[in-house]
């Protein structure tokens, strides 16, 4: 009996994320196949038989990037099923966990993913050979984000304090102090972000897209609104599955989300802004007009600039939250459990998460489904790409998989995370 | 997501070389995290305490390095340095 120890030297990878297949005959496009690997449904079905308190915890597991999404989501879900309200500074410090998941989220995609296709670096890593101080500065602004959520959420990437009520524990007002000071760091920095974004330059591209986001009669949407579009969709997250499906498409095991009767739309950080341009803080709509953002932007590249808007508002948000914040009596409000179906949908960094749960008598949950933002926006990369292609046939397959990636890379899709997941496979005929 | 199979491949490289190697058990680990491999290593932690049970590896000691060099060609990787058998002959 003995212990040996065995040298390695092995990168793990990710496997099997993202895929596209392109068809070209007689240099045209004939085909343009999107998948993307999809993990809510079994997360969907794993969530059957389980109390309604570990929704939170559970879903927050879908995605390491942006777990506050996912738990905001099934804790309105579940209230909603409940008849519960949570408001006042409950609700506020629920919009504080979720401006840190956005700067997290956004400036990880801005500097580390998206920045790199615009400067012609292939990785981050290449760019920071050339732009340390750009590269440290989104690093420092995405530690801001997740000082916020590791903060609030008891720990930096799974958190735990989130609770169907409200919070387990709930902060002293002095111990935001620090949070405060960090922020007022951050918000310099996305203004900073928002200026040098705006010199990029953007592939001219813009199409007549239907934008869906959340909207609140008085605040930028995180948590709560009606569900509304630029073609006249305005609902109430609890008629979700009226107006969306999802069909199965043979190619992929991921689901096309449509509006019924219309088709693809595009939801995200584009959709939000253009929906709800008159709600961003002073200074962030300012800071937008100044980079040279009208209160429309119909193009996806220059998603990255309103990304970087939005972690301006975030850091603004979070600090005026802070700035009123009074600790509230109790860390959450009661829940009595009941038999009955609710209805969640909140802005994850990447666009609305729609969650739904029924549950019974005693908060067991029968049934979950789960709609997160990549695949809502699946349909409409495609059509992105369908469009985009086209004028980069001739390129060799390197460097159109470099364009194709940038066009997808515009929706942020968690995939991304994966720095090449994108397999690229081409038949040209 | 993205570290769950991020975590699952490496599990399974874990496996197969415990089981080249004739080995009944894994009792230790050791993986190096980029700088800009966007994993903590509590989260990569937790992921791997899941992604174990039931495989050779569980119960490993995991030893975890944080790497701070962000032009490192391997910045963003998460690489498995070694792992430590148990050979019961
Ligand atoms: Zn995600």
């Amino acid at each position: 009996m003995k212990n040996k120890t065995i040298k390695v030297d092995y990168l793990a990878r990710v496997e099997g994320e993202g895929a596209l297949y392109v068809k070209i005959k007689d240099n045209s496009l004939t085909d343009v196949k999107l998948k993307i690997f999809e993990p809510p449904r079994f997360f969907e079905a794993f969530l059957q038989g389980r109390n309604y308190s570990e929704a939170p915890d559970i879903t927050a597991r879908i995605c390491g990037i942006c777990p506050i999404a996912y738990q905001m989501s099934a804790v309105h879900a579940m209230e909603d099923a409940f008849g519960v309200t949570v408001d006042g500074q409950l609700r506020a410090l629920r919009r504080l966990i979720y401006c840190g998941e956005w700067i997290e989220s956004h400036a990880l995609h801005v500097y580390m993913l998206h920045a790199p296709d615009f400067l012609g670096y292939t990785d981050a890593i290449q760019m920071a050979k050339d732009h340390p101080a750009l590269v440290q500065r989104g690093l420092q602004l995405k530690k801001a984000g997740n000082e916020i959520v590791a903060f609030l959420g008891g720990r930096e990437i799974h958190p735990i304090n989130v609770r169907v009520g409200g919070f387990y524990k709930v902060p002293a007002k002095r111990e935001l102090e620090p949070l405060a000071e960090r922020l007022k760091w951050a918000r310099d920095a996305a203004l900073e972000t928002v200026r040098w974004t705006a010199t990029l330059d953007f592939p001219d591209f813009e199409q007549d897209y239907e934008f869906v986001a959340l909207c609140h009669p008085g605040e930028y949407p995180f948590n709560e609104g009606r569900l509304v579009s630029n073609k006249g969709l305005d609902i109430s997250v609890r008629d979700y599955d009226d107006s969306f499906v999802e069909e199965h498409v043979p190619y992929s095991n991921a689901l096309h989300s449509i509006i019924k009767g219309r088709g693809a739309y595009f939801v995200g950080p584009l959709a939000r802004y253009n929906l709800n341009f008159n709600r961003l803080s002073p200074m962030t709509q300012e800071a937008a007009h100044s980079a040279g953002l009208s209160y429309v932007c119909n193009n996806p590249f220059q998603s990255i600039i309103v990304r970087s808007v939005e972690i301006l508002y975030a850091c603004d948000e979070a600090l005026r939250i802070i700035d009123q914040y009074e600790r509230p009596d109790k860390p959450s409000v009661q829940v009595q459990p009941r038999a009955g179906t609710g209805y969640g949908c909140t802005e994850a960094p990447r666009g609305i998460l729609y969650h739904r749960y029924s549950t019974d008598d005693n908060g067991v949950i029968i049934d979950a489904k789960i709609v997160p933002p990549t695949s809502q926006n699946q349909k409409t990369i495609e059509n992105d790409l369908w469009q985009f292609i086209p004028k980069y046939l001739d390129l060799p397959s390197e460097k159109l998989t470099l364009q194709c990636e940038q066009a997808i890379r515009n929706y942020d899709p968690c995939i991304s995370c994966a720095t090449h997941f994108l397999k690229l496979y081409v038949n040209r005929e | 997501m993205h570290e769950f199979f991020l975590v699952k491949d490496l599990i399974r490289k874990i496996t197969s070389l415990a089981h080249e190697q004739g080995a009944s058990r894994v009792t230790g680990v050791i993986v190096k995290l980029g700088a800009l491999s966007h994993i903590s290593p509590d989260h990569f932690r937790e992921h791997f305490i899941h992604a174990s049970l039931g495989t050779v590896a569980e119960g490993a000691r995991l030893n975890i390095e944080v790497l701070t060099d962000v032009t490192d060609p391997q910045s963003q990787e998460v690489l498995l340095e070694n792992i430590e058998i148990y050979l019961a002959t």
